[in-house]
């Protein structure tokens, strides 16, 4: 599907200034300092786990890099974002796949030419990503008769949900698609592309070296279940730190965080998310009955200003056309400052992402 | 003519016919990448035509293996929509005039309902299905339905305005709405089929819609929305009434103007 057609509304951010530390970070893992960092600089957390959770930094091992960054571009052109889609034709086109093969991707026409684990893998991701149901162990178990090992399941399931970890960030804030959209018709990208790919997968192949797995008191926090299913990929230890950082922040109260969490997991209809989301807003002291209350109509008198802001935006990027999802983050900035719109954002980003990932507890 | 001079333009020939089949080839690779080119655009201008109709995921299903012969059985929020008075404003308006008119009232009326997560199911004449919570689980889709009826309402209103600058006629909407199960899926025959819901829920909506002119009200709902409803919108409760086809009579409302 061409992406020409999606409507894009004007940015909801301005581009701050960033951090020169968490600059150079994003410059040491990315090897450049992509143009919508600026517009999430107010926080740190939101920008660090853009980078952390990428395939540079968390390398995923169990799966090819080529049908990883497949997977990237078919979840991003069924989220029709504009962005991410101009970044992974980018990237498909450095790790050497042609403009006809993008094309037939894009047109869904790569059936009959693909074999039928990449096959079984694309599907899975876009699945995944629609949240139509959400993706169960049957999927799981459906992958497993094309050749996917668990591992393999688990690292893909991670890809596609950081795809849409992504995807909500850039669509949510609009960020402008223009800087990166042709990046991958770039004159010269033919002959440089071979020594950006030999560098990515030397830092790949480093990162993969130097991983150290999470030990099981090292998983603990909000959404463990999730971090100790992802077991000994490198991901699982990057979605730890980003849902610490993500909780520790001082920008949105505990019980807003827990909201917007509860919200998505409840529209995903995620049962341990739901149940996870229960307990985080129990500890941030809204007793279940309340918490009932306020999701059975995204309403409630218990809620203030901020909350009851927060809750329809948070709704909105469950699934939904960017223009749709844009118009609902908009009002957002009459009742919050601009570092509170930021970290929405990313919240309700990071509540999409551990909502989809429930699957990976049922590989076995 | 020596041997060496024979040999050179046997391979001279040879060359000429090699290159001339080269041409040939790669002009038959052209005509055939191009006519692949224009196919794919074709195909994936159908399935954007399709996917108006019909889910994207069961178009593409239906593409991968064919028209699934089972439904699935949902719950669901139907809004059944009218427009008041239309067959005598057909009979007044020219023809294509009216077609611009209805088409203007469409257009606003599916963008007021996509807006709030429905699926505008089927176009009967001047009538609406549209459908929340058939495609997806939606905990919200009562609420969402009863916002779109209110979304419509502004909408047709605005329309008016235009409508009456240009000196045309104004259109009266006509909205009933109704909670329950049905069997959702593609319905109809081999030359015709629509994504939709079967099931009385659909027929009650439908008849809900047509108490609204003996109300003198716009939009009318059942009990089975209400009690799914946030009680933040606002409803006046009218006398249960019988309606044909069903044994019990039904509760209905109708929607206010505001919600608090």
């Amino acid at each position: 599907m061409s992406l020409d057609a999606v409507a894009w509304d004007a940015c909801v951010l301005e581009p701050q200034p960033v951090d020169p530390a968490m600059a150079r970070y994003v410059r040491r893992e990315l090897g450049t300092l992509p143009s919508s960092i600026a517009y999430f600089a107010p926080v740190p957390w939101v920008v660090r786990s853009m980078t952390a959770m990428s395939g540079l930094s968390a390398p995923r091992g169990h799966v090819p890099i080529q049908l990883v960054e497949v997977a990237s571009l078919v979840v991003s052109q069924d989220n029709s974002c504009r962005y991410c889609y101009g970044i992974q034709r980018l990237m498909l086109r450095v790790f050497g796949v042609s403009e006809q093969h993008i094309q037939k991707l894009e047109q869904g026409l790569l059936d009959a030419e693909i074999d039928p684990y990449a096959k079984s893998g694309l599907d899975f991701a876009r699945r995944l990503s629609r949240a139509a149901p959400i993706v169960s162990g049957a999927d799981a178990a459906a992958l497993r008769n094309t050749g996917w090992t668990n591992p393999a399941i688990a690292e893909l399931a991670f890809q596609a949900a950081y795809d849409v970890f992504m995807n909500r960030l850039m669509t949510a804030a609009a960020i402008p698609y223009a800087p990166v959209e042709r990046l991958g018709d770039m004159f010269g990208l033919r002959w440089i592309a071979p020594i950006l790919r030999f560098s990515m997968q030397r830092k790949i192949r480093r990162g993969l070296a130097r991983a150290v797995p999470l030990t099981p008191e090292q998983a603990a926090g909000p959404f463990a279940y999730v971090v100790r299913a992802l077991g000994q990929v490198p991901a699982a230890r990057a979605l730890r730190e980003t849902l610490d950082a993500a909780f520790a922040s001082p920008v949105l109260s505990r019980r807003a965080k827990a909201l917007i969490f509860a919200v998505i997991a409840r529209g995903l209809d995620c049962p341990q998310a739901n149940a996870e989301a229960a307990r985080l807003a129990a500890d941030a002291g809204i007793s279940g009955a309340q918490l009932e209350s306020i999701l059975q109509h995204l309403g409630s008198p218990d809620l203030d200003p901020f909350e009851a802001a927060l809750l329809p935006f948070a709704r909105g990027t469950i699934r939904g056309r960017p223009q749709q999802i844009q118009q609902r983050t908009r009002p957002l900035r009459d009742a919050l400052s601009p570092a509170q719109v930021v970290e929405a954002i990313g919240l309700a980003a990071l509540a999409n992402t551990v909502g989809r990932l429930g699957v990976v507890t049922q590989l076995g | 003519m020596t041997a060496a001079a024979w040999l050179a333009a046997a391979l001279a020939v040879a060359a000429l016919a090699l290159a001339a089949a080269w041409v040939r080839a790669r002009r038959a690779a052209t005509r055939a990448r191009n006519r692949l080119a224009a196919a794919s655009a074709e195909l994936e201008r159908l399935e954007h035509a399709f996917a108006r109709f019909a889910p994207m995921e069961l178009v593409e299903r239906v593409i991968a293996s064919g028209v699934p012969t089972h439904g699935e059985r949902k719950e669901v929020t139907v809004l059944f929509a009218d427009l008041v008075g239309f067959t005598p404003l057909s009979e007044r308006v020219d023809p294509s005039l009216l077609v611009e008119i209805v088409n203007g009232y469409f257009e606003r009326m599916s963008a007021a309902i996509a807006a709030h997560q429905g699926h505008l199911s089927t176009l009967i004449g001047d009538g609406i299905l549209a459908l929340f919570g058939a495609l997806e689980t939606n905990p919200w889709q009562t609420d969402d339905a009863v916002r779109a009826a209110l979304a419509m309402r502004a909408a047709l209103a605005e329309y008016n305005a235009e409508l009456a600058e240009r000196g045309l006629p104004k259109l009266q909407l006509s909205v009933g709405l109704h909670r329950g199960g049905g069997i959702a899926g593609l319905v109809g025959s081999p030359e015709l089929m629509q994504f939709t819901v079967v099931g009385t829920v659909v027929s009650l909506a439908a008849r809900v819609q047509a108490l609204t002119r003996e109300h003198g009200v716009d939009v009318l709902l059942t009990g089975e929305v209400k009690r799914a409803l946030d009680p933040r919108f606002q409803l006046r409760a009218l006398p249960p009434t019988a309606l044909k086809g069903f044994r019990d009579s039904v509760e209905i409302w109708a929607l206010l103007e505001q919600t608090s």
